[in-house]
This record gives structure tokens, sequence and C-alpha cells, in this order.
């Protein structure tokens, strides 16, 4: 009952029955951390590979970096969120949580933010392959830039979701505390 | 196995890690991949600053949030500690992709990039096995440091 009503989604961590354990925190921590530079590296590697041995005169500019600039933003905003402000509900009698309504609000609409920004990323990123790459019918050594880029934005969404999951992996020794 | 040898092996392979990368830069005449030492310098800071900070801070005097005591380090994790590891998966990534990115876009030859690489990895492993055999050694005198 607890972790129905202390999560935002109706499916969670605790549904899927995650191993409560630190280590497993603590390498879905270094994974995440890991897609995030599989991402970063992916996109450097395009801008360095449309600088140096790049046969067409199609470029990486500005326009490619914007998805993953939105994207990593998006991670900061969803990451950055104390998960326990989410948790006061509207039907909560509580004292001392009625008081922090106006603060749940705040903390949804933020996270809102966030979330689009990282869907925002990844949809930039698709049109970014389509419209400059697709439409305009080139190769493939060519076409990889785009695909770089759609990569890019796709490791660093899995990796805003290993990370939020490896957040909510709650350690039986911590929960006894807050009790 | 007595802390001597312990520091002459890990020594050696440290040696043996910056050899190979030198020689992938030397070899070939391309000093490019001499980042990859940078980055696998700098990939085990992230953690020994967080421990260190939170070691210091006295985080159970009033607020109650029971962050790295001794008897469940384990278990709760700041999040500056968690920050710093994400920091620690990134930057060792960056390390391994740096020579692959090179390779890719033809700035480096193939074996050059697989010297780096390897040479990266065996600095940053022996880093990481230096910490955790004298972090071993310190718990077993601490017992009366509060």
């Amino acid at each position: 009952m607890e972790s129905q009503s202390n999560n935002l989604f109706r499916f969670n961590a605790s549904m899927l029955r995650l191993p409560k354990s630190a280590k497993l925190r603590a390498f879905g921590v270094y994974l995440s951390g890991a897609l995030f530079a599989i991402g970063f590296w992916s996109l450097i590697d395009s801008a360095i590979y449309s600088k140096s041995i790049n046969a067409s005169d199609v470029h990486v500019t500005f326009i490619d970096w914007i998805p993953f600039l939105c994207s990593s933003f998006g991670m900061l905003i969803v990451n950055s969120i104390e998960k326990s402000n989410l948790i006061s509900n509207s039907n909560n009698t509580d004292p001392f949580s009625s008081g922090n309504l106006n603060h749940a609000w705040a903390a949804r609409i933020i996270l809102f933010l966030g979330f689009s920004l990282l869907a925002g990323g990844l949809a930039g990123s698709f049109m970014v392959f389509i419209l400059k790459y697709l439409m305009k019918h080139y190769t493939f050594p060519t076409l990889g830039m785009g695909v770089s880029n759609i990569v890019c934005n796709g490791c660093i969404m899995f990796s805003c979701i290993v990370l939020w999951l490896s957040q909510n992996i709650e350690d039986e020794y911590s929960y006894s505390l807050a009790l | 196995m007595n802390p001597l040898n312990k520091i002459i092996f890990l020594s050696a392979f440290l040696a043996s890690g910056f050899l190979l990368i030198l020689l992938s830069c030397a070899l070939f005449n391309n000093y490019k991949p001499l980042w990859v030492i940078f980055i696998f310098l700098i990939a085990p800071l992230p953690n020994l600053i967080a421990n260190s900070i939170e070691n210091a801070r006295d985080y159970n005097f009033l607020t109650f949030n029971d962050y790295n005591n001794q008897s469940n380090s384990q278990f709760n994790q700041s999040p500056l500690q968690e920050f710093c590891k994400f920091l620690t998966g990134l930057l060792i990534i960056s390390g391994i992709s740096l020579p692959l990115t090179f390779y890719h876009c033809g700035l480096i030859q193939f074996g050059s990039m697989l010297m780096s690489i390897i040479g990266g990895l065996i600095v940053y492993g022996d880093i990481i096995i230096f910490i955790w055999f004298f972090s071993n050694e310190e718990e077993e005198n601490d017992e009366f440091n509060f």
C-alpha cells in the first residue's frame, strides 16, 4: 500500500520487484553514467568525423547539438528533483504535509518540464535526422552522422531511465530509519 | 603479503600501463592518445573526494540523515556521492571511447587504439586496487577512531 501511494506512476520499480540492495543501486548509477558517456561520445564522434574525413559537403553544425543539449538538460532536471516532494497527495490529512501541496505541484510541473525536454530531445534528434539527412537522399557514410545523433539522444534517455530506477531502489535499512 | 610487495607489484603494473599508452603514441608518432592517461588519472578522483567530504561532515548531529555511518556506509549514499559515481562511470567510458573515436575518424591507427585502451584500463584498475588494498588495512586499525 505504501509503495502504491508513494510513486508517481502506476508502473513503478516496486511493482517490477527490483531486488533491494545497495550494490545494485550503485551499479545502476555507474551504468547510467556509462550510458551518458556513450551518448556524448557518439555525438563527439560524429562531429570529429564531419571535420576530419568527411567526403560530403554536409557538416555537423550547432543544429545537431540542440537535441543533445535539450535532453541532457532534461535529465539534469528530472534527476535532481527530490522524490519525496512528489509524495504528498491531496487526500493526505497529515498536518505536516498539507502545507506542502504547493511544493508538490511545483515539483510536478518542473518534473513535467524535465520529461518533456527529454522527449523533445529524442524527437528533435529524429527531426534533424529526417530533415537534414534523410530528405536529401544522402548515402550511408553521411547518414551515419544523423544516426549517431539518434543514438546519442536514445542513450541519454536510457541513462535517465536507469538513474531514475536506481534511485527508486530503496534499501530496507534506510526504510526502517525513516519509520 | 606485506605492504612493500604490494606497492612494488602495483607500481610495476602502473608503469606498464603508462608504457603501453606512451608506446601507442610514440610508435606511430601521433600524440593524440596521450589524453587517455589524463582521463583515467582523474577517473578515481570524484569518488575519493565525495567520500572524504561525507566522512568529514557530521550529518548525524541534527538532521538525522544517516549518510555514511561506519556501520552502513554501503547503504546510505548522499546525493553528492551518487553524482560522483555517475561521474566515475562517465569518465571510464570516456577514456575507452576517446581512442575509439579517434580510430573511427582515422586520426590514429588500430594498434595505437588497442594499446591506449588496454594501458588506460591497467592504470585505472591499478589505482582502484591500490585504494582497495590500503582502505582494507586502515579499517583494522581504525577501531577506536570516532
